[in-house]
């Protein structure tokens, strides 16, 4: 059963559209990432769910109850902002209690609660200290505490973990991870982190241009994306995107030239795919790998070398000026200037039409 | 250079100033604590003893300046009450609350600070007249309450407090009054008592408008009941008199400055918002 649905949202700001059309079922006890670039609706769609921004047309419901016209308090959310939104004035326990108070209820469920929410997120000895007293982690801490006392039936996260280092992050990345698994609810978070989306989501709604792009599991958004956008967005370094037309040929597979003059036979079905030139044949790091010069698929001169320490990033271009993106074994002998071959995993390769809509190789299914 | 230390010359322009701030307060406490009969013929006597606390014995003795003061005071914490209360109130509405003409109101609050009270005076006074409100704590405490500038004040102060706060509130199921009071009041405190020792200055020292709505000495405030005073005891031999009820009714002044030093200190330097 869905905990929460989204029909047909509509939200505009004076005469700018924000989010058009958006619609999304999210299971009991799923963790959804909304994933996307600064503009794309995400915060917005979080904060109509949370019911601190109205919506001009559709409904949202959670638990099968429409919740769209009730004040935030009422709606069984909690939410964890971005800059931790702690009441200064109060104590760690003071803003845990809070939301309970308005409820009303009872003072020894309160402080059971509390307790507990403080024993699991280990802040017990932080209880009688005021925000302004406590790092960043430990002000995070008490944020997510505040959210689990009230019980919701859906978490809210708006970018949790940006406001935190590094190593902070990780951590308490890990932390979020295993929260999860102990709270009977259901998890949206926002962030326009990947490595967030990637590690904590069930699935990912990928964002932008006020629309969803895409929904999917981490590694399916990876590994098929829905359209140019979402290849671009998801993946870093970006997925390279080559100009191609589709060769003649009679085989199952689609079999694209790039503007180099280099063909490259892709495990894409043939059927399917729109006639002629406008295609872009889509290339991961790591389904390009560095050749000797005329070994590979294409020659090319190497552009920029980033050491990763375990690989090294081979920003390369092609004869007809095209950009690749390749990867190379530990740290790379190769120097900006050398010419190389490349050679093209057309096996794991995708394509995308004039219209962005991508097509998958079908060995990745 | 270290910043922090003065030169040999800062020294000596501080130690000017500061001896120009002092020397009328120093004379005046020194006038005060004289014979009046001394003073008569030069004030120079001021300046060697013997010293006397029978001025301020005779203001303790007389019931017109204790009933001023109490006026003062009544008139002064009345008027920073309802300041903080209005001014609060009408500032979260500007700050954070949306409805129509919000700021084309604020515009015209705002345009209250350009009308000098000389300018009111007149309507003002039949106002109160027609009201039957002179003479009264509500004729000189009301007037107080037109503060346009605590208005702009306080709304520049909260406009400072994160929204966020204010959502997580109403994500905790508070009503729009109990995030004022609970969230976003406490967190005005500091704007709250920069205001409050503002206002009280001002009432306190306020000689204009109580010299017009108050004709009856048991209504009159300490300011202008001195200055009644003075036009009575003007000649030499009651200038002891007449500096110890200066110094008297500067005491609540000195008071509030040393209570709240950093709040005024804090505000002069436009710090106070954040």
């Amino acid at each position: 059963m869905a905990t929460l649905e989204l029909s047909n949202i509509r939200k505009a700001y004076g005469g700018t559209p924000v989010l058009d059309d958006v619609s999304l079922s999210v299971a009991e006890r799923e963790f959804i990432a909304f994933l996307g670039p600064s503009g794309s609706g995400k915060s917005t769609l979080l904060r109509i769910i949370a019911g601190l921004e109205t919506l001009d047309a559709g409904e949202v419901r959670l638990g099968g109850e429409r919740i769209d016209p009730l004040p935030p308090g009422r709606r069984g959310v909690a939410m964890v902002f971005q800059h931790y939104a702690l009441y200064p004035h109060m104590s760690v326990r003071e803003n845990m209690a809070f939301g309970l108070r308005n409820a009303r209820v009872p003072r020894e469920e309160i402080e059971a609660r509390v307790a507990e929410a403080a024993r699991v997120l280990e802040i017990e000895a932080q209880l009688d200290k005021k925000p302004a007293q406590m790092s960043g982690g430990q002000r995070q801490r008490v944020a997510i505490g505040r959210a689990i006392v009230k019980q919701p039936r859906l978490f809210l996260l708006d970018e949790p973990l940006s406001n935190l280092d590094a190593a902070l992050r990780m951590r308490t990345r890990v932390e979020l991870a295993q929260l999860r698994q102990r709270v009977d609810a259901a998890f949206i978070m926002v962030t326009h982190d990947q490595a967030e989306a990637m590690t904590l989501a069930d699935r990912i709604v990928v964002m932008n241009d006020r629309r969803i792009q895409q929904v999917g599991a981490p590694m399916e958004i990876y590994s098929r994306p829905a359209n140019t956008f979402v290849a671009r967005f998801v993946g870093s370094p970006a997925m390279t995107l080559a100009p191609a037309a589709l060769s003649d040929g009679e085989g199952p597979f689609a079999r694209v030239r790039l503007a180099s003059g280099a063909e490259v036979e892709t495990r894409v079905p043939r059927a399917g795919l729109p006639a002629g030139d406008g295609l872009l044949l889509g290339l991961r790091p790591e389904m390009v790998s560095v050749t000797a010069p005329g070994a590979g698929t294409a020659d090319a001169e190497v552009m920029l070398l980033e050491r990763l320490g375990e690989r090294t990033l081979v920003y390369a271009r092609l004869a007809g000026g095209q950009d690749v993106t390749a990867e190379d074994k530990g740290d790379s002998p190769l120097r900006t200037g050398d010419r190389i071959g490349l050679r093209l995993d057309g096996a794991a390769a995708h394509l995308f039409g004039p219209d962005g809509a991508g097509h998958h190789a079908e060995a990745a299914r | 250079m270290d910043r922090g230390r003065l030169t040999p010359v800062g020294w000596a322009a501080l130690l000017l100033g500061a001896l120009i701030m002092v020397a009328p307060i120093v004379w005046t406490l020194l006038l005060s604590l004289k014979h009046n009969g001394e003073l008569v013929g030069h004030s120079g006597a001021a300046l060697h003893g013997p010293y006397t606390l029978e001025n301020y014995a005779a203001i303790f003795g007389n019931s017109s300046t204790l009933r001023w003061l109490l006026n003062s005071a009544i008139v002064a914490l009345g008027t920073t009450a309802g300041v903080l209360v209005l001014a609060s109130l009408a500032s979260y509405g500007f700050a954070r609350l949306e409805f129509p003409l919000r700021r084309t109101l604020f515009v015209i609050v705002l345009l209250g600070l350009a009308v000098p009270s000389q300018a009111v005076i007149l309507p003002q006074h039949q106002l109160f007249a027609w009201l039957h409100l002179h003479n009264s704590y509500p004729g000189l405490i009301l007037p107080g309450l037109i503060a346009p500038f605590s208005v702009f004040f306080m709304t520049t102060y909260m406009r400072g407090i994160p929204r966020e706060l204010d959502e997580a509130a109403m994500l905790d199921g508070a009503s729009r009054f109990t995030v004022f009071w609970k969230v976003i009041l406490p967190l005005t405190a500091p704007a709250q008592s920069t205001l409050a020792v503002f206002t009280f200055l001002g009432s306190w020292n306020d000689y204009w408008w109580p010299l017009i709505s108050a004709t009856h000495s048991d209504m009159y405030t300490l300011t202008v009941g001195l200055a009644a005073a003075q036009m009575n005891y003007a000649q030499t031999s009651g200038l002891g008199y007449l500096m110890a009820q200066a110094v008297f009714a500067s005491l609540p002044i000195f008071v509030v400055y040393i209570a709240f030093q950093k709040q005024i200190v804090r505000a002069m330097a436009g710090t106070a918002v954040r």
